[in-house]
């Protein structure tokens, strides 16, 4: 099944969106405490972040950061919510088990590098993870840079968001973006469920209140083109990828966790 | 020798040089030479006696002078009591033949004869019985004449030379006239033409047949050797069969004179409309020069190209400012095996660039993981099913072969070989990209792929460790100016575009070429770039970035970067910018269309007249491309009109897999030729070559007056050149060739205006110098 939404379903998450887009676009998706925190037009730095790895030619996980201090925890911002352990254990896991050779760490620099979407570095990583998209509020400039990084052929991971709220930010941002993309629902069958590891995507990693929904973006809503996008809808597979060393979860969830990172960058460097 | 020399010499010798030449001297006298050298003696021994006795007021040195002078004046005298002669043989009158050769072709109209066309010198001269050429050759031989252009015929009158003939067939010519004139005693072929020549077999041979007759060419070059104000397209080069979407690489030839410091259009047409523009520089007057001009072509069928520069004020001859050139576009798939030894993100860019390419299927194996594949665009599940081809069968089978980052260690030493046959024997494309573990960073050094690379591999062994890397920034070479990979679409100036692109990072040391490599595009690390070793620093450091070398019957290329997708996704460029599209579907038409089939046909030429033969050629191969001798091959010729024949193919016994038939069309329009090579009743393969039969206007290319042509005929058969200004002797000359039935003739030297001269001048000096001595 191409749609896996139900119309009922489709119908309220576009009402959803219609009210919360104007919402979003002022960066009032949620009551706005963030901004007792710092300058919202700031950029918060991770304790762990020593810098980026200048460019090399290698695989290296990207990192996208977005302005404010919207859903902030103890791990920073939304966006760096996870980081540097997340990334640097899957890369770990691609090393050891793909025939990928990625950045995993380079002295104090580990996992991988942040950019943001208004900056041309980003065009140096053509696949990019982006965290909590709830609390992502870009302005003109990112807008434009996320739609000429897609278009151009990158690939982005969206993770770590669930809820309606959540939801509706995240979709009116992408509508900003690519006014004529549609978000379709992922069944499971689809080639970046088969590109290394194959997935079976009842095996449920719960860190939502919901079940996990997969969502994807076709290039020219083509299915069969490529994904531009994946949205990990009500999960969080970065937090399986950064505690899978302290049992934060199952084995075999944390392995179904690995196994769809695997997947969407082994899919990513193929499709 | 000037017209004024040449009179002065006839003044005083009383007959021409080429009498000289041709006859010998002799003494005439009744009396023996004995009784003259006595009778000399005799004169002359009084003055040398007189002068010893009579001394008066000269000095010895007076009377030495006095003596030499006396001496030589009375042997003059005697000399010409000996009565010299000069024994000449003629030819006798009218009992001799002389075969008159005339162009009667198209470039004949050409006016470079001040305001006269070059047919008005045959019209005037050669023809009727008013002609002055003619009425003297006539008064001294039996003429047959012939006219010649494609055919050669006797001319039975002057009416039936119309200038008009599409070909020059020169030595064909004077074969035929040769031939037909054996059984008469013939003195000597006449040649009037402007010396073009499209006959196919060499003219020396035809050359050594004359020497050995002792048949003698009189040539006569009608036409300016040199054009005042012309341009010419000579020469177009190009491959026949390229693959739809292709940018196919027309080098241009063009010729001039009158057109220094001149720059001029060059357009491509096809059926009319323009496809491809270029311009040509001239810095001296009377240069050639060499341009290419990428022609893009996507429809795929027969093209017949026009090559032109258009007719230019006051120009000499227009019908050679175009040449047609014939191209078929293949419409099928080509098969591209990319062999990758990792999922990055070139693969991704190369794979997406030519997704929608319906020409180019690139096949894809890359290892994911070790021991685990993922095959992509095959066309079922038994393909590569196995890993990398284990046979040449099953790797030949593609056009082309595009190497990624996968170390040597990955293929065995067979498939090492195989790879490097596929260029040598199998003469596909084998392109090498770069990366961690390619080149001497894979461990190539010291494989057969060494050998078959355009770059000699540096660097350490060491996959997936970061030994080197270089930023580097292109600049199109060059030969990569106007290279079918090099082109990008629309772009009006590539050198501009390639320049202005985003640098890319090298990990391949590599810093120099193979000899006979070429390099397309150069990379150059930019100031603030990065080269080196991790912890080293190299400045100014290049390398190439795409360069290529011819490897036996193939070629490979390198492009020894790891990133060309940065030209796609680096953000600088514009979303919709569609060079990275363009440039790695030209790459990939490049490295594969070339590739033979296990038949490839040639047609020789591929642009005939109507009515002349046309030779086909192929090389058959079993699957191993191995040569294949004596297998049944035949060439289905079909006309435009739908008429098919079979032309037998005979295996040339002397070249392995080497077979050759011949057919002349009989229709004006395209025939299509499909060489079939069968085993059994089975069909083996098949190639299909296209042959153009039109009204060509070869005879308008190298249009000047081929002097060196026709003097080199004369030269090494005899006879002489002549021009319209010196053709008034042609008749005399001819009689001096001592061919056919001649007579001796005596002629007088004696009576020489030369002979008293020299004897007044010595009686004068003689005098001279005793007034001034006052001796006398």
């Amino acid at each position: 099944m191409r749609h896996g939404v139900g119309t009922g379903v489709r119908i309220a998450l576009g009402l959803c969106l219609v009210a919360a887009g104007a919402q979003a676009q002022r960066g009032r998706g949620r009551p706005d405490f963030s901004q007792m925190l710092g300058d919202p037009n700031s950029y918060y730095t991770p304790p762990d972040f020593r810098g980026n790895e200048p460019y090399d030619g290698r695989f290296t996980f990207a990192r996208i950061k977005y302005r404010g201090f919207a859903h902030f925890s103890r791990e920073g911002p939304g966006w760096s919510h996870d980081y540097p352990r997340s990334e640097s254990h899957l890369m770990r896991i691609m090393r050891d088990v793909t025939s990928i050779r990625p950045f995993i760490e380079d002295g104090p620099r580990m996992g991988g590098v942040i950019v943001a979407l208004d900056s041309p570095e980003l065009f140096k990583y053509p696949v990019s993870y982006l965290s909590e998209p709830g609390g992502w509020f870009p302005n003109e400039k990112e807008i434009a840079g996320f739609r000429d990084y897609l278009l151009k052929g990158g690939f982005i991971i969206v993770d770590d968001f669930g809820g309606m709220s959540d939801w509706a930010n995240f979709t009116a941002q992408l509508q900003r973006a690519l006014p004529k993309a549609q978000l379709v629902q992922l069944t499971g069958k689809e080639p970046i469920f088969d590109a290394f590891f194959k997935i079976d995507l009842n095996i449920i990693q719960r860190t939502y209140r919901g079940s996990p929904v997969y969502f994807g973006v076709y290039e020219d809503n083509d299915p069969r083109k490529r994904l531009i996008l994946v949205a990990n809808y009500n999960n969080d597979i970065g937090e399986y990828w950064e505690f899978s060393d302290q049992g934060f979860a199952p084995v075999p969830l944390s392995n179904e966790a690995y196994k769809i990172g695997v997947n969407y960058l082994v899919y990513a460097l193929t499709h | 020798m000037s017209n004024a020399l040449r009179a002065l010499f006839e003044f005083l010798f009383k007959y021409r040089p080429l009498v000289f030449a041709k006859g010998e001297l002799a003494l005439g006298a009744p009396w023996p030479v004995l009784a003259i050298v006595v009778l000399g003696a005799a004169a002359i021994a009084p003055a040398v006696l007189s002068y010893r006795r009579s001394q008066g007021k000269t000095t010895p040195r007076d009377r030495m002078v006095l003596r030499a002078l006396r001496v030589a004046a009375l042997a003059v005298l005697v000399l010409c009591l000996a009565r010299p002669i000069l024994l000449l043989s003629e030819a006798v009158p009218r009992r001799n033949y002389v075969g008159l050769l005339l162009d009667d072709s198209r470039s004949m109209r050409i006016g470079d004869r001040g305001d006269r066309r070059r047919a008005d010198f045959v019209r005037d001269s050669m023809l009727g019985d008013r002609g002055s050429v003619i009425a003297s050759l006539r008064r001294r031989f039996q003429v047959r004449t012939f006219a010649f252009g494609g055919e050669t015929h006797v001319l039975e009158s002057s009416d039936t030379l119309a200038f008009a003939q599409r070909e020059s067939r020169l030595t064909d010519a004077m074969e035929q006239a040769r031939q037909s004139l054996d059984a008469v005693p013939l003195s000597a072929l006449v040649v009037v033409s402007d010396g073009a020549d499209n006959t196919r077999a060499p003219l020396a041979d035809e050359l050594v047949a004359l020497r050995g007759k002792e048949i003698p060419v009189f040539t006569v070059g009608v036409g300016a050797e040199r054009f005042g104000r012309d341009v010419e397209i000579s020469r177009v080069d190009a491959a026949r069969e390229v693959l739809a979407g292709s940018a196919l690489a027309v080098d241009i030839s063009v010729r001039q004179t009158g057109f220094r410091g001149a720059t001029l259009p060059l357009l491509v047409e096809d059926e009319r409309r323009v496809i491809a523009h270029g311009e040509v520089s001239f810095t001296r007057d009377g240069d050639a020069q060499q341009v290419r001009v990428g022609v893009p072509l996507t429809q795929p069928g027969l093209h017949v190209l026009t090559v032109r520069v258009a007719p230019q004020p006051h120009e000499q001859v227009a019908e050679n400012n175009a040449q047609p050139l014939l191209v078929r576009v293949r419409g099928g798939r080509e098969k591209i095996l990319y062999v990758e030894g990792e999922p990055r993100y070139e693969l991704r860019f190369v794979r997406a660039a030519v997704d929608a390419d319906s020409n180019v299927q690139l096949v894809t194996l890359l290892r994911t993981a070790d021991q685990k594949f993922l095959r992509l665009s095959v066309d079922d599940g038994n393909e590569l099913a196995a890993g990398f081809p284990v046979s040449r069968a099953e790797l030949f089978k593609y056009r082309a072969v595009v190497l990624g980052s996968v170390e040597a260690s990955f293929f065995t030493r067979d498939q090492l070989q195989m790879l490097a046959d596929f260029a040598a024997v199998r003469g596909g494309g084998v392109l090498f990209l770069g990366g961690r573990r390619a080149f001497g960073e894979g461990g190539y050094a010291g494989t057969p792929l060494a050998d078959a690379m355009p770059v000699v591999i540096e660097g350490t062994a060491l996959p997936d460790s970061l030994t080197f890397l270089a930023d580097l920034r292109a600049t199109l070479t060059p030969a990569g100016l106007s290279h079918s990979a090099t082109q990008l679409g629309d772009a009006a100036a590539p050198a501009e575009r390639w320049r202005a692109l985003p640098a890319v990072t090298t990990v391949n040391r590599i810093r120099r070429l193979k000899p006979g490599a070429v390099t397309l595009v150069s990379g150059a690390t930019p100031p603030d770039g990065r080269a080196g070793a991790p912890g080293e620093t190299v400045r100014g450091y290049v390398q190439p970035i795409l360069a290529y070398q011819r490897y036996g019957r193939g070629f490979t290329a390198a492009l020894p970067i790891q990133d060309s997708w940065t030209w796609k996704m680096d953000a600088s460029i514009a979303v919709d910018d569609r060079m990275f599209e363009t440039f790695w579907r030209q790459l990939l038409r490049w490295i594969s269309s070339e590739s033979p089939g296990r038949v490839q046909a040639e047609l020789a030429p591929d642009q005939v007249n109507k009515g002349r033969a046309v030779e086909v050629h192929a090389v058959v191969t079993d699957s191993n491309y191995q040569r294949l001798n004596d297998a049944p091959v035949v060439a289905h010729v079909e006309a435009p009109s739908g008429a098919v024949r079979d032309v037998p193919m005979e295996w040339v016994v002397d070249r392995d897999g080497e077979y050759r038939g011949a057919f002349t069309p009989d229709e004006l329009g395209a025939h299509t030729v499909r060489v079939e090579a069968h085993a059994g009743t089975a069909l083996r393969a098949a190639d299909t070559v296209v042959v153009r039969v039109a009204d060509l206007d070869d005879e308008f290319v190298g249009a000047e007056m081929r002097g060196d042509l026709l003097r080199r005929i004369a030269d090494e058969t005899g006879g002489r050149f002549y021009t319209p200004a010196t053709v008034g002797r042609l008749a005399d000359d001819i009689a001096l060739t001592k061919r056919g039935v001649t007579v001796v003739n005596r002629l007088d030297l004696w009576d020489m205006p030369a002979v008293f001269l020299l004897l007044i001048g010595l009686l004068g000096a003689e005098w001279t110098y005793r007034k001034a001595r006052r001796l006398a």
